[in-house]
């Protein structure tokens, strides 16, 4: 008999408070006198390669902001960057985040995040995180790089991807100079970047193995599990943690297939869910779970899959992240987006799809009227809109979302 | 009192076409009747349309409940996105032989993703995938490749001709004739609001983006003429008025500057997307007398011009060059030109007109209000949704404010109310002590 945690979580899941506490004491500790390593606030779409190359520190304050609502702990920083000025329409991380800065504390053991040498954001998940970096900079005098992906509708023409890697070379000047650190010989950087490049690959074919378990059935993960373990493929690509932890993952989720664990006993409606996690509000997922109803996919954690490398055959790195780096979800066009959540529907095999219309997140939920008028139409599958934001609870109304995804239930049972 | 017979019947003219774009380009006597294109960002060059033989128009909102477009954007798209969605799907593009986005923001880019898939069959498309930074060593470079792309593309709109240099240098002529009558008119919004009001002067900012732009320079150029006649032979009829800039983006309606107006302001300024920031493209006509240019790098050989040889390249070098919309970066230069307009134009405070759910505009503004109260002007903010304002309400809050004007004194510690939909800020008065007012990003 397998032991199994509460929400019959994975057992790696102790592993992973671990990691991200061990991530957050050293972000405080490269900061200080002894061990000195210059810390960079990123996006999470950055190009964070070339940077854990130079040894530079990435931290996510999106990252954290996510964290804070999944403490249910973002409202009161939310209000403090909205008595400074900062409307209430805008991204509930961006101002958990302002918030935290302004007022000099948080929930990393009541400090804010340590503050960063330089800033590195990148466009290609939205236009929201250059002007929430711009207020950064502002604020802490810092050196900011905008790294900028023009949009990829229906993939890239040559002049973009010339355009955006030339950026990244940019992008290798600025950050040893931010950082005080010499421009490394270029043999020695390319040689740097290709190891850290072979680390995200290896993680990241990882996290696609981890995917392709869960179309067993029933599935041996669902989406408690993976919003909580996307920790590291976000702020801890590129290193050997990373990939040592997707190992334990795969190993133990590869075990309860071979068992026929079930990540929600008696699994009977699979489920995908697009858009980020309500952070504060898992009750939801859980509500789902515990009529039979398991999440097989998600395009938000999927979203991270795209970062396979092929470093055996990386004759310009540079380019090869720069193609990466704007071709990842939220920098592609409706068309496509469509083509990627249809291929999850039918490989995990999925009754259904969930969309969180999050008003946070307006690159991600603009266009989901769309994609949930095909899945409808042309797949001819039920759909549930459930209007919330990721880390701001004043925008989740319980009852009528309730309602909904009991009217939804009823639609799944009546295929069934 | 002077005789401006001629003036108004200039400026009604692009007023009543910038009011209805539909019922201007249905006109059976729409000069030329070239096929009209819309597009709905002033970071699409109308020198290309025009060079392409086509008539542009710049869309926007009619003001009233969104339709069509409630099935297909969330609430929480920028209104202004959602209102130029909402008129395309209600017939406004079966008036057009296309409509070209641009990149702007992520709720434009939503609408032309869903305007692409929806609009009618055969209906010209283009996504003119600019740059959001201005500053990069490559943004000229790519943002002219963009251009050239857009040239191309249009050759596929029936009707229309292959882009030209000599064609762009044209039209270039034609947009400088047009943004310069603007330029005149913003002179004397200025210096005599009483004469031109700011309302009329962004209604005719507006109609010229919409009429044929023969005709409209025609007219700008006409009203300016008469206008700077009479400015120059009387003397302001009111005095004591508050002199206000507003700040914001694509202003559909004059509402919101008219209820200025009567709460006993004149808007003598401004910094939105249809006004101030669109005139400061300057004028790439200028080097065309320039033919012994080398081509290349502008400014080489003996070659004294700054612009490019290139069309394209010169035109993209202009583009960067403007002040910015708050949604390119780096947002120093609009916010060093917010605070030296507000001095050049002696303004005694601002009124930032936030469109709902306009993300670059929201972000920029705390930080920009406290630059400006550094300085010694306050600042009010109001959230406005689809060009209003809800009219009690936003009459109170500016009646107020302008008596605190009128009054002379420091705002410092009052507050002005909070915003419209939760926003804390009311009027800003000094600087925060966390680095605003640099204006730039230390890049």
């Amino acid at each position: 008999m397998t032991t199994l945690l509460p929400d019959n979580r994975l057992k790696t899941d102790r592993d992973l408070k671990g990691l991200i506490l061990k991530h957050y004491l050293g972000a405080y500790r490269a900061k200080g006198v002894l061990a000195r390593r210059p810390v960079a606030w990123v996006t999470s779409g950055a190009p964070v390669e070339p940077l854990l190359a130079l040894g530079i520190l990435p931290l996510y304050p999106e990252n954290y902001g996510a964290l804070v609502g999944s403490r249910k702990a973002a409202v009161p920083y939310c209000e403090e960057a909205e008595r400074a000025g900062y409307s209430l329409d805008l991204c509930s991380y961006a101002r958990t985040n302002i918030g935290s800065m302004l007022a000099r504390r948080g929930e990393l053991r009541g400090r804010p995040l340590p503050p960063p040498d330089l800033l590195v954001t990148a466009k290609n998940i939205c236009g929201v995180v250059v002007k929430w970096w711009e207020v950064t900079a502002r604020h802490f005098g810092c050196p900011l790089f905008v790294f900028d992906t023009p949009f990829a509708a229906d993939g890239l023409h040559p002049e973009q991807t010339a355009y955006v890697r030339d950026q990244l070379e940019e992008l290798v000047v600025f950050a040893s100079r931010a950082s005080g650190h010499r421009l490394p010989p270029r043999a020695r950087f390319e040689a740097d970047l290709r190891k850290v490049l072979e680390l995200t690959r290896e993680a990241t074919a990882l996290w696609n193995e981890i995917q392709d378990l869960r179309q067993s059935r029933p599935t041996p993960a669902s989406a408690l599990d993976m919003f909580t373990n996307l920790f590291p493929i976000v702020t801890l690509r590129g290193t050997e943690a990373c990939v040592e932890y997707y190992r334990r993952v795969r190993d133990e989720l590869a075990e309860r297939v071979r068992q026929g664990v079930a990540a929600v006993p008696g699994e009977r409606y699979r489920l995908v869910w697009d858009n980020i996690a309500i952070w504060y509000n898992f009750d939801l997922v859980r509500y789902l779970h515990a009529r039979g109803a398991a999440f097989v996919g998600e395009t938000y954690t999927d979203a991270w899959g795209v970062y396979d490398f092929d470093t055996r055959d990386v004759s310009d790195p540079l380019r090869t992240l720069a193609e990466q780096y704007s071709l990842i979800l939220l920098n592609v066009g409706l068309g496509i987006r469509k083509e990627r959540l249809f291929r999850m529907v039918e490989r995990q095999g999925a009754d259904g799809v969930v969309f969180h219309s999050c008003r946070s997140c307006k690159t991600y939920s603009l266009g989901q009227y769309e994609l949930a008028r095909a899945v409808r139409g042309e797949l001819g599958l039920p759909v549930l809109v459930i209007e919330a934001d990721m880390a701001d609870s004043r925008a989740f109304a319980e009852g009528p979302t309730r309602t909904r995804v009991d009217a939804f239930l009823e639609l799944l049972e009546a295929r069934s | 009192m002077p005789d401006l017979t001629a003036a108004r019947a200039a400026l009604g003219r692009l007023l009543a076409a910038g009011s209805d774009p539909g019922a201007y380009l249905s006109r059976a006597d729409r000069p030329g009747r070239r096929p009209a294109v819309g597009y709905v960002c002033s970071y699409v060059p109308e020198e290309i349309l025009l060079a392409a033989g086509l008539h542009p128009v710049r869309l926007g909102a009619r003001p009233g409940p969104v339709g069509p477009a409630d099935s297909s954007l969330q609430s929480f798209a920028c209104s202004f996105s959602r209102a130029c969605l909402d008129g395309l799907l209600s017939g406004l593009g079966g008036d057009l032989a296309g409509v070209v986005f641009a990149y702007t923001c992520d709720s434009l880019r939503a609408a032309a993703e869903i305007w692409k898939t929806r609009r009618p069959a055969g209906s010209f498309y283009h996504f003119l995938n600019l740059p959001a930074r201005l500053d990069g060593p490559g943004s000229a470079r790519y943002t002219a490749s963009a251009f050239r792309r857009l040239a191309g593309d249009l050759a596929s709109v029936d009707g229309a001709r292959p882009v030209s240099a000599a064609g762009l240098a044209a039209a270039a002529r034609l947009t400088a004739a047009v943004r310069g009558g603007l330029a005149r008119l913003a002179e004397v919004r200025s210096a005599r609001p009483d004469l031109l009001p700011g309302s009329a002067f962004l209604a005719a900012a507006r109609g010229a983006t919409v009429v044929d732009r023969e005709e409209g320079a025609a007219d700008l150029i006409a009203a300016a003429t008469v206008l700077e006649a009479a400015a120059a032979g009387s003397e302001p009829a009111r005095t004591g008025r508050r002199r206000i800039l507003v700040s914001g983006g694509f202003l559909e309606t004059d509402e919101p500057v008219h209820l200025i107006e009567e709460a006993g302001a004149d808007v003598v300024a401004d910094d939105l997307c249809l006004g101030a920031r669109w005139l400061s493209l300057p004028d790439t006509a200028a080097g065309d007398a320039r033919e012994d240019c080398p081509a290349g790098d502008p400014g080489s050989g003996p070659c004294p011009s700054p612009l490019a040889a290139d069309p394209f390249d010169r035109l993209a070098q202009a583009y960067l060059a403007r002040v910015p919309c708050p949604a390119k970066h780096p947002p120093g230069p609009r916010f060093d030109f917010v605070r030296r307009e507000a001095e050049a134009r002696s303004v005694d405070g601002v009124v930032f007109l936030l469109q709902k759910f306009c993300d670059p505009h929201a972000f920029d503004y705390p930080d920009l209000a406290a630059l400006l109260a550094a300085s010694g002007r306050p600042s009010l903010v109001m959230e406005i949704e689809q060009g209003g304002l809800t009219h009690g309400q936003a009459r109170t809050r500016l009646e107020a404010f302008v008596e605190r004007l009128r009054a002379g004194r420091s705002a410092a510690g009052t507050g002005c109310g909070a915003g419209t939909a939760g926003t804390a800020a009311g009027t800003r008065t000094g600087p925060t002590g966390r680095g605003a007012g640099k204006g730039a990003e230390g890049r």
